[in-house]
């Protein structure tokens, strides 16, 4: 706690600033402080906030305070707590908190072990950006990226995370979402705000790569007609989904906490959504995120995750779902390369790992196409449902 | 790349003024950084990217859209001329992209050229997913095939010309 603690004197700070930037660490201190006396009704010292280097999306903080109570147990003594910031000028933006906070309290009392959220909105007149607070989880992330020489993970330890990497997954894949804050997500809205196609098992493919098809269109600086390519491939092969999920979006090593062997919290909620669960085995299993072996996510044999996520998700996975949702993942990953390219060169960051993630839209494209053509190779499976669609519509490079 | 050649110098600079000279106290080393940051901001107004790969990624797509044309051209059209008579017309490539003149172009124009043959093949692919039904199957699948050869062909191009990729290090801040 810092030795200076930022206080309110009143709540009129909040919805004083304007919208637009996010202040400097003092002055977001005394909004906290604003913020946090205006929801909970009594003021709240907020300490000196620290800004966590990684990431290239939303702005993680964490805030020390003292004096609020949670109704948690740990009473109004000091504790810290996350605040995440989805500025205008982010590789993803316009952000919106509201899927990661619908997402977080609709898994409450589940077995996917998540932080605590408690508060979030979109509205930018408090900090300048769509906001999130949760509570701070212990523990450290498991890069997936890892140097020719570095030795692998340790055995047991590695199984250890595994079983609960997977079965974290199986468990998100079987909550009763329908009964859930996050419901509000199956009706989606277009680009102009209106009511959207609700999600079903026979559109949730379709829908999602329509999405990304609006993604690549948005952020790409020149044509790629492979990427095209493989959105026309996408829509023609759509699999029927075995069950409409909740899907993080970014499952994957790098993404989730562990201390003492034990997973504590799965992060990086800002790309869920409703869909088909077989996308999220297509991103863990990315080659990407193998950190140079074959184990999923640097941490689990193929054959084994499969037949162990089936097992606790409670469905049949179908390996040419895997394959599909694989050759999505690797377009949605140069998707946001192509944003990282965007964001550098229109200034909007200086931070030189985003040209070098600009750099990866080949790679990510050559794998597309490759494990397309294996899966164009592999006859479907007998009974294989397919949900193709027949939507034509105007390649981005005619736009 | 895809980013600009001049952008990529600005970034460079920026990151090293705020991100790195801000953390170094030896005078030396800031010294270093400095004269660094002297040489990238020469190349911003000597340097470009290299033509050679661009030339080599142009002659591939232009390869597979005369070669296209030229398939389309052998081809019996009987029972399909109302097919590839306006729509083949309307997605042909326009023909700069063919004219193999790019040789001694500047970067800016062989960029131009390699997307104006991006949009090309992407239009040539769009127009054979609508139509595929109503194609030979032989044709489909040979046009098809040259234009994924080519779009392989200059991402191979583009590969072979970048270097290993650092994601270990830049997560780590380590050399391995």
């Amino acid at each position: 706690m810092s030795s200076n603690p930022a206080t309110a004197s009143s709540t009129a700070e909040v919805g004083a600033r304007a919208t637009g930037s996010i202040a400097d660490d003092a002055t977001l201190a005394r909004q906290i402080a604003a913020y946090l006396a205006s929801q909970v009704g009594h003021p709240v010292e907020v300490g000196t906030v620290r800004r966590f280097a990684v990431g290239f999306s939303w702005l993680t903080y964490a805030v020390p305070v003292r004096g609020l109570d949670l109704g948690d147990g740990l009473g109004p003594g000091p504790r810290e707590l996350i605040l995440r910031l989805g500025p205008d000028y982010g590789l993803f933006a316009p952000y919106s908190a509201e899927p990661e906070l619908l997402a977080l309290r609709s898994l409450e009392g589940s077995a996917v072990p998540v932080p605590r959220a408690y508060w979030g909105s979109d509205d930018r007149a408090v900090f300048g950006a769509p906001f999130l607070f949760c509570e701070k989880a212990e523990g450290e992330a498991v890069v997936p990226w890892v140097s020719a020489t570095e030795p692998g993970l340790d055995e047991s330890y590695r199984k250890r995370l595994a079983e609960q990497f997977i079965d974290a997954l199986g468990a998100l894949h079987r909550v009763p979402w329908r009964e859930r804050p996050i419901a509000r997500l199956a009706h989606g809205t277009d680009a102009s705000g209106a009511a959207a196609e609700p999600i079903s098992e026979r559109n949730a493919a379709r829908l999602n790569v329509e999405h990304w098809e609006a993604q690549i269109a948005r952020w790409a600086m020149r044509p790629y007609p492979l990427a095209e390519w493989g959105i026309r491939w996408l829509k023609r092969n759509c699999p029927v989904a075995p069950r409409v999920a909740i899907v993080h979006g970014d499952y994957r090593t790098g993404n989730f906490l562990e201390q003492g062997g034990r997973i504590t919290a799965i992060l990086d909620w800002e790309l869920v959504h409703l869909g088909d669960p077989h996308e999220d085995l297509g991103w863990a299993s990315l080659p990407m995120y193998r950190g140079g072996t074959q184990l999923i996510s640097r941490l689990a044999e193929p054959e084994w995750f499969y037949r162990r996520y089936g097992e606790q998700a409670g469905y049949a996975v179908s390996m040419d779902s895997v394959r599909y949702y694989q050759a999505f993942a690797l377009l949605k990953l140069a998707a946001t390369h192509m944003a990282a390219a965007r964001c550098f060169e229109e200034g909007r960051f200086n931070d030189m790992r985003m040209p070098a993630m600009g750099s990866q839209i080949a790679t990510c494209l050559k794998q597309m196409e490759k494990t397309i053509g294996a899966a164009e190779a592999q006859a479907p499976a007998a009974g294989t449902q397919r949900a193709s669609s027949s939507t034509r519509t105007q390649p981005a490079s005619q736009r | 790349m895809n980013n600009s050649f001049d952008r990529l110098i600005d970034g460079m600079c920026a990151t090293l003024r705020t991100e790195v000279l801000t953390r170094l106290d030896d005078t030396f080393a800031r010294g270093q950084v400095l004269g660094v940051i002297n040489v990238l901001n020469t190349f911003k107004v000597r340097a470009d990217w290299s033509a050679g790969f661009l030339l080599q990624q142009i002659e591939a797509q232009q390869r597979a859209l005369r070669d296209a044309e030229a398939l389309l051209r052998r081809t019996d059209l009987a029972g399909i001329e109302d097919l590839i008579g306006d729509r083949g017309k309307a997605v042909l490539p326009p023909a700069t992209a063919t004219s193999g003149a790019v040789s001694g172009a500047s970067i800016d124009a062989l960029l131009a050229a390699r997307d104006d043959a991006n949009r090309a093949i992407a239009a040539w692919l769009a127009w054979l997913d609508a139509e595929r039904a109503r194609l030979p199957e032989a044709l489909a699948r040979d046009l098809e095939g040259l234009f994924r050869s080519a779009m392989r062909a200059e991402i191979d191009i583009e590969l072979k010309n970048s270097p290993r990729p650092l994601f270990a290090e830049m997560s780590s801040g380590r050399e391995a």
